[in-house]
């Protein structure tokens, strides 16, 4: 390969880079693909064999189903539970970050024991949870769903907050107290304007998080609240699997993450690699 | 013969022509400057001829051996970075040995090579210690150490002392003029500072937007500018320009002032024209040892003393200059004193074309 | 907040106390309960809250099923996570120079990674289907004659299937992580070693992996943990089945709790699990030297 001249090596290279390129995509998106259109296949289409790999039309009539059974208002309660929950925990989790950061309250212990909450395993808790909210009254309610997702998006909006604070030079807020505001007016004028983006992209991740989450909608939910992830694993059987409902719902339920995480694309590599890298 | 041959070399980033057909020949041993302003292409040339860039056109010869398409380590030329770019995990031993090690020399061949670069560098105390333990200027020496372990043919310079503070700017500078002198290999070296540029190179080349405007011995290039850019780039302070227009027998300044040239030729009466002429070539009345020499009358403007040496800015010609002075010639500004201007110093250049049209007789 | 002279002191805990409020009841307060209740006997039956002593925690040692899921969540992640670090890297390696539509390719990539772990077995157990998935299609199409693989079902074919649909949700998140550790690696020291002469191996062994090195530990520690509580994945592919031959700790664990209702006893695996994870995480933390 040396003998050739190095605009020959580097195109070689390029379109090789490519090839490999597109093959992880088609590794990577098939299985998604293939969950989108089997979503739009009629019953035959999906039982055929061999597998049909691209449906004759788009029919709607399996989202229809969702629909008309009411299956698909657990899509509205994953919003509802998500976003609510993503934005109390967006509120309190930066006030605790904020002062994490400039006032270093508790100090590195506080710091490391909040951190150490997202190591906790759900398994661990779940069950005094539930035993818990039996007591309280909150199993099947939005309100206590609510309460634990906030409070398990905490320690990830503390920990990405908490980077992104310590990027605004302290100059901005201290010359904003020598201009006669109070600590909290310069939170809230120039601190949160200052970090707006890595509030957007740490908003998404815990929507995301808490919209995808299984464990705790399974065991704290019953009928009421019952929320996308666990709708899916009621079209499980034991002989057959309804194979239209599970892909409608399951891609109902995708949709708003691929749409945010589209819009917010950007913020990507900082999100999901929860501030490991700095910048 | 020489030992870099570089000829019509072009470098495009996209629409941006960085380096417009560039050639150089640089005999053996000699130590090459690239002088410029920033963004003139200097350190894209150096990148280009280390092998870290590609070039868009042109071809470089190496020793003989054309290297246009060889990858860097095939190119027998070393390097020094701007930031130095030591390996921080490696201790310092281990970074000047990095590039023996990994073309398979002996180790008792690089444990000799090592200890001679170290002792050469006044660094063998630190062989122990990593990068982050070192200050600037020994971060420097190791970078430099790491470049003439190998023994390469080439040994390329970019911006070596940017990042140093200027004391020890100075005194790398000489460390750097000493190893050539022992090493005797051929150096390319890039910057942007002209004080480095005068006081290192065999040779200056000054570029300009991609293209060499001139190139020759500091002090060819010092006191025969080609163009307005060569004369205002070197010289510190800057040679100052008054506009004018010429007469018969010299020029007529922007406010009127007849100032004759003698020894001058070639008049063209009405020529517009820049007169420069160096704060150096400004004294204080009666000092001078110009042979001959225009006195005139000022009224000092501001005064900024360096130690023994004053810069004086004075009125002339409907502008400002600036006059380079003894510490004790003046004391402050409004003060009246007379001047003394060598005019046979002076250069003459085309306020159009920019370029030179005489100097020194 | 309008006092004059408000100090500083109160200001700081009024930030904090709400969120330490609601950390301390959904992670602590669980957690010291079932410290407790795990040295009692409250099961199904009856509630006895007497102290039991280690009672449940003799009867952990004894329990083989515990064990053997403890070795099915070793099995997976020993498999799962060395294959998503290397086929992550590489992953990053390719993308770490520019080229047109790069934007494009990473978004794409990252897919797997934010549908839900459910959705993404729900995905493979469609893809795996014996009768009506692609993958006994390719398969059959490639060795000529019909395949049936049950690869839910079969006990040999299961483990490959759980392991291959982890590996392909979470290989992108590896890939982001390094993707972003490599660039900002100092090039001129990659330029230093290109001129000194070294090759690659060369390069990535001294240069880039000393450089990468605190990332990647990170991302090895967060997956290596995430591997270890897997739960979504089994259970939208095999529900821990067929029996118990894909039963991980989180699912016995659920099991114990859920279907047993042995409060006690799921207490004190729960505890087991902590345990072992900040076991895991204190040595791991020492060792990779992640000074936070």
């Amino acid at each position: 390969m040396s003998a050739l001249p190095l605009h020959r090596r580097q195109s070689f290279r390029l379109a090789f880079r490519y090839l490999l390129a597109i093959m992880f995509v088609v590794v990577f998106c098939f299985p998604v693909y293939w969950l989108f259109i089997i979503s739009f296949k009629t019953p035959d289409e999906i039982f055929a064999f061999p597998p049909v790999w691209y449906p004759e039309s788009i029919q709607f009539k399996n989202y229809a189903v969702l629909f008309k059974d009411g299956d698909a208002w657990s899509v509205w309660n994953s919003l509802v539970l998500a976003s609510v929950s993503t934005f109390v925990a967006m509120i309190l989790g930066t006030l605790a970050a904020y002062s994490l950061v400039r006032f270093k309250t508790g100090g590195e212990n506080l710091a490391v024991w909040i951190i150490s909450q997202r190591m906790m395993p759900p398994v661990a808790i779940v069950f005094p949870l539930f035993l818990l909210y039996v007591y309280l009254g909150w199993v099947d309610s939005y309100f206590g769903l609510i309460i634990l997702y906030t409070a398990f998006s905490l320690p990830y909006v503390i920990w990405m907050m908490r980077g992104y604070i310590e990027d605004i030079p302290l100059e901005l807020e201290e010359s904003a107290l020598v201009d006669g505001c109070t600590r909290f007016e310069v939170l809230w004028k120039v601190v949160l304007p200052m970090a707006r983006s890595g509030l957007f992209a740490t908003a998404v991740f815990t929507f995301i998080f808490a919209w995808n989450d299984f464990l705790f909608a399974l065991v704290l939910t019953r009928t009421e609240v019952t929320t996308y992830t666990v709708q899916v694993t009621h079209y499980f059987g034991g002989q057959s699997n309804f194979w239209a409902k599970i892909a409608a719902m399951s891609v109902l339920g995708t949709i708003p993450v691929f749409f945010t995480v589209a819009v917010m694309q950007r913020y990507l590599v900082r999100g999901i690699s929860m501030g490991a890298v700095k910048g | 013969m020489s030992d870099l041959k570089i000829t019509g070399i072009d470098k495009h980033y996209g629409k941006f022509h960085a380096v417009k057909g560039v050639s150089l020949d640089v005999p053996e041993g000699e130590f090459t400057v690239l002088v410029g302003p920033s963004g003139c292409g200097k350190s894209t040339l150096l990148r280009c001829i280390a092998g870290l860039e590609e070039t868009t056109g042109g071809t470089i010869e190496i020793g003989g051996k054309d290297v246009t398409h060889a990858r860097p380590r095939d190119r027998d030329i070393a390097m020094v970075f701007q930031n130095y770019a030591l390996y921080p995990y490696l201790n310092v031993r281990d970074n000047i040995a990095f590039g023996l090690r990994a073309r398979k020399f002996a180790e008792a061949e690089v444990e000799k090579r090592v200890k001679r670069a170290a002792d050469m560098l006044d660094i063998g105390h630190l062989l122990a210690r990593f990068p982050r333990e070192l200050s600037g200027g020994q971060r420097q020496r190791v970078a430099i150490g790491r470049a003439i372990v190998r023994d390469a043919r080439l040994y390329l310079f970019d911006e070596p002392l940017s990042n140093l503070d200027a004391q020890l700017r100075d005194d790398m500078r000489v460390e750097i003029k000493r190893l050539h002198q022992e090493l005797g290999r051929t150096m390319i070296y890039v910057t942007h500072d002209q004080i480095e540029a005068m006081t290192l190179a065999d040779r200056i080349v000054l570029l300009r937007d991609g293209v060499i405007e001139q190139q020759g011995s500091p002090l060819d290039v010092f006191e025969r500018p080609a163009s307005r850019f060569v004369a205002g780039f070197l010289g510190s302070p800057k040679m100052n320009f008054l506009k004018a227009t010429m007469s018969q027998t010299g020029v007529t300044l922007a406010d009127g002032r007849k100032l004759d040239l003698p020894g001058y030729k070639g008049f063209k009466i009405g020529q517009a024209v820049f007169l420069g002429i160096r704060p150096q070539h400004i004294a204080l009345a009666g000092k001078t040892v110009a042979k001959r020499h225009e006195r005139i009358a000022v009224t000092i403007e501001l005064v900024q003393p360096t130690g023994s040496r004053v810069l004086v800015t004075l009125p002339l010609g409907g502008t400002s200059v600036v006059a380079e002075l003894a510490a004790h010639d003046v004391s402050r500004p409004g003060e009246k004193i007379h001047v003394d201007i060598d005019l046979t110093r002076a250069i003459l250049i085309d306020a159009d074309t920019e370029k030179v049209i005489q100097v020194t007789p | 907040m309008t006092a004059t002279v408000h100090p500083d002191r109160n200001f700081r805990y009024w930030l904090v106390a709400p969120a330490i409020f609601l950390l301390l009841l959904i992670g602590l307060f669980p957690l010291i309960y079932s410290l407790i209740v795990s040295f009692m006997r409250i099961d199904m039956m009856d509630t006895d809250t007497s102290f039991a002593w280690f009672f449940n925690y003799k009867n952990l040692f004894k329990d083989a099923r515990l064990w053997w899921s403890l070795a099915h969540t070793l099995l997976i992640t020993v498999i799962a996570l060395p294959i998503e670090l290397l086929l992550g890297l590489a992953m990053a390696y390719l993308f770490l120079e520019k080229m047109p539509g790069r934007q494009i390719f990473i978004a794409l990539l990252v897919l797997p990674t934010i549908i839900s772990p459910i959705v993404a077995g729900a995905t493979w157990r469609l893809l795996f289907d014996n009768k009506y998935g692609p993958i006994n299609q390719i398969i059959s199409w490639l060795a000529g004659e019909r395949i049936n693989a049950l690869w839910n079902i079969n006990p040999t074919l299961v483990y490959p299937a759980i392991i291959f649909c982890e590996i392909w949700q979470w290989t992108p998140f590896m890939f982001l992580i390094l993707l972003a550790a490599l660039s900002n690696v100092d090039k001129s020291q990659i330029e230093a070693a290109e001129i000194d002469g070294a090759r690659f191996w060369r390069t990535f062994r001294y240069i880039v992996l000393p450089a990468i090195w605190p990332v990647m530990a990170i991302a090895i520690l967060i997956r290596g943990l995430d591997l270890f509580r897997i739960f979504d994945i089994i259970w939208a592919l095999t529900q821990g089945g067929p029996g118990s031959k894909t039963e991980t700790i989180s699912i016995y664990a659920y099991a114990q709790g859920f279907k047993q209702f042995e409060t006690s006893y799921t207490a004190a695996i729960a505890f087991l699990v902590v345990l072992i994870l900040t076991v895991i995480c204190t040595w791991a933390i020492r060792r990779m030297g992640l000074a936070k």
